[in-house]
């Protein structure tokens, strides 16, 4: 009998103190936010927290979404698409069916499955790649163009103002990377420039020396670097040494103040593309002054496009009053909104109509300005 | 002399700067092997260990407004040393003395754990991202025609030879002449015998793992100031590649795990050199296969014999 008790007890507060979660959730609405946030490639997980978090501030400050606060919760896939697999399941089951992520081409093509399958508004504000639209996913979207736009910008720069005479392309042999130095070669191959390299290097890798006296050997002039900073840095750091001098050039994934920490003074005048860069809009001044006012950096690459991604999610949420997620990729599909990264519209594949890269050169202090 | 010929020793350099420093960090493997008959997969770590204790030790000697860089090497090289050795010397102590002479999987499963615990256990404390140090030491000599093809060797590589080769003269001295290195390579020889003799074993094992680690230390010193950058996952990497050294010359062998490491970096520079450089692993791992297929002790090592 005092067993019985006991266990009807246990089970009685288990249900109250469900109950009682149960009724703190039903004013916040969480949304998963998906990235690295461990690992080489942190920083820019970082750049996705800083610009989510502002976006939910501001939102929770002005009364929230149909009467919920928005709860931002962090999910590291540390840019690994194993663990991005792991980590879209565990949203899952979590319940949250709004996802700003995943960060790397690589593991958000895995994730994006998933999400598909199981119903989960999924916007990513940082992968580039064409592939991840291209299977007819009804809830996937982007806040940030694609490569195919990202190289050929980069392509039009190098033949139009650059102008080298001989031209190598390195990738770091992942989707991102690799896929943008493709663009990049079969587009200056295009209008009859041909590089004279087209090579891949191992991410992780520190030693670049064998590759660096092979482009001063091919008496390469430029350099387009499809990957991250952490080689690209190393690979600046290197040339330098060994004085190997041409004009490199990435795309945003080097954007970012470590890559002139690992490559010191080699890091000036690097080319790079990105997204505008919206902290510069005055539109977004108080935005970017209540990020400052936390003592974090709104000149990311991905601070503004990830802002926006909650910005679609929560516009939409409000205009069709509830939290359906198909209802809500619907709705996104067929309307414009107005973010802090300007207006917005989707095609049927779920990427944006529009949208603007800029080539910029990077400073030794970490900074960037348009490229002339 | 002919582009050709300059760009091979261009190659050769960069090849025998690499090759050196896995030849350092293949020494403790090899070691540990020659005695106790184990791999000793927690030795990455320690180089890695060894890299970031570098960098913490020159960024405050640097931040206390200490000018001289030799003292401040130096200093940064002691500490290295003696918080690896000391590392060494505890993961033995902790992980592979308590299961000496039990099956021989379980020390490799003791020691693949120590490895990851290691590993997260910077990751914690240091967090996973890239630590970068500004280039120390810059410059260096430029020979032949800058007009044919210039070929750099930079003070930071001459100083990794430097200190490589007077690592392994000391090394070589150490087993060769002291007392202690005697009881090395009588332990190497027959540790239960060695140990009927009155020859404290334990204490010559433990001795192996913080000579080892010492080493390691100084390979993560050099590569670390060589290349300016370090996380938490360069062990694993840099390890792997020490593992095939020692191998390839033949694990149990010191001169082995020397040629090895050397053999290695040429090969991988060459690779890089006249192929694209995506098939350097494949063809450094290829060569290891090839030799344990053709000769299964390595290149200097001894067949294993049976003891009855």
């Amino acid at each position: 009998m005092n067993q019985f008790r006991k266990t009807l007890l246990g089970l009685s507060t288990a249900v109250c103190i469900m109950g009682l979660t149960a009724a703190a959730q039903a004013d916040t609405l969480k949304i998963a936010l998906a990235g690295p946030a461990t690992g080489p490639v942190a920083q820019y997980g970082d750049m996705q927290k800083i610009g989510v978090m502002a976006a939910i501030d501001d939102i929770n400050k002005a009364g929230g979404v149909n009467g919920m606060m928005l709860e931002g919760v962090i999910y590291d896939d540390a840019c690994d698409p194993k663990q991005a697999v792991a980590v879209a399941n565990k949203i899952v089951n979590d319940g949250i069916t709004q996802v700003v992520g995943h960060l790397c081409s690589s593991s958000t093509e895995p994730a994006a499955d998933i999400y598909e399958e199981e119903g989960v508004l999924m916007i990513t504000a940082a992968s580039t790649s064409p592939s991840i639209t291209e299977k007819g996913y009804q809830m996937v979207f982007r806040t940030i163009g694609l490569d195919s736009l990202q190289g050929s910008m980069a392509a039009q720069y190098i033949l139009n103002t650059a102008k080298p005479a001989r031209v190598a392309v390195i990738h770091d042999k992942q989707q991102y990377g690799e896929g943008l130095a493709t663009a990049v070669r079969d587009q200056l191959a295009e209008n009859g420039v041909k590089a004279v390299m087209f090579e891949g290097v191992t991410p992780g890798d520190k030693d670049f020396s064998a590759l660096i006296a092979k482009l001063k050997k091919e008496n390469v002039d430029f350099v387009y670097y499809g990957g991250y900073h952490p080689e690209l840095g190393l690979i600046l750091r290197q040339s330098a040494e060994k004085g190997f001098n041409a004009q490199f050039m990435g795309p945003e994934g080097v954007v970012n103040s470590d890559l002139a920490k690992i490559a010191g003074d080699a890091a000036e005048g690097v080319l790079a593309t990105a997204p505008k860069s919206f902290d510069q809009n005055p539109v977004n001044e108080a935005r970017v002054a209540a990020i400052k006012a936390k003592g974090e950096d709104p000149t990311g690459p991905f601070v503004f496009t990830a802002y926006a991604a909650v910005e679609v999610m929560t516009d939409a949420m409000e205009a069709t009053k509830s939290t359906d997620s198909e209802a809500l990729a619907d709705y996104i599909r067929s309307h414009d909104f107005d973010t802090a990264i300007g207006k917005v519209k989707y095609d049927e594949k779920g990427d944006l109509t529009e949208s603007t890269f800029l080539v910029y050169r990077l400073h030794k202090d970490g900074s960037k300005t348009p490229a002339e | 002399m002919s582009e050709f010929s300059l760009y091979l020793l261009q190659q050769l350099i960069n090849g025998l700067t690499i090759g050196s420093t896995y030849a350092l960090i293949a020494i403790g493997y090899t070691m540990v092997y020659g005695i106790i008959g184990m791999i000793n997969f927690a030795h990455g770590e320690i180089y890695m260990i060894g890299s970031y204790v570098t960098f913490i030790v020159i960024a405050g000697l640097l931040g206390m407004g200490m000018v001289s860089l030799p003292i401040i090497l130096i200093i940064a090289l002691v500490v290295a040393m003696f918080i690896a050795s000391t590392y060494g010397w505890t993961i033995e102590r902790v992980a592979y003395r308590p299961l000496r002479g039990s099956n021989r999987l379980i020390p490799l499963i003791s020691a693949i754990g120590m490895s990851i615990f290691l590993q997260n256990f910077v990751v914690l404390s240091q967090g996973s991202r890239d630590v970068a140090l500004p280039p120390q030491i810059t410059g260096g000599w430029n020979f032949g025609d800058p007009s044919v093809f210039e070929v750099s060797l930079s003070y930071m590589q001459v100083l990794i030879f430097i200190i490589t080769f007077i690592s392994m003269t000391l090394l070589t001295l150490f087993i060769s002449r002291s007392r202690m290195g005697r009881a090395c390579r009588a332990c190497s020889e027959d540790l239960g015998m060695t140990n009927l003799l009155g020859i404290d074993t334990n204490k010559i094992i433990a001795l192996t793992f913080i000579v080892g680690a010492a080493l390691a230390a100084i390979a993560g010193l050099l590569l670390g100031l060589y290349y300016g950058v370090v996380n938490p996952f360069v062990g694993f990497i840099a390890g792997l590649k020490a593992f095939t050294a020692a191998v390839l010359g033949g694990i149990g062998s010191i001169p082995g795990a020397v040629l090895g490491g050397l053999i290695l970096g040429v090969t991988e520079a060459m690779t890089s050199a006249f192929f694209p450089s995506e098939y350097k692993d494949v063809v450094s791992f290829g060569l290891l296969v090839l030799i344990l297929l053709f000769r299964p002790s390595g290149l200097l090592g001894k067949p294993e014999v049976e003891k009855v």
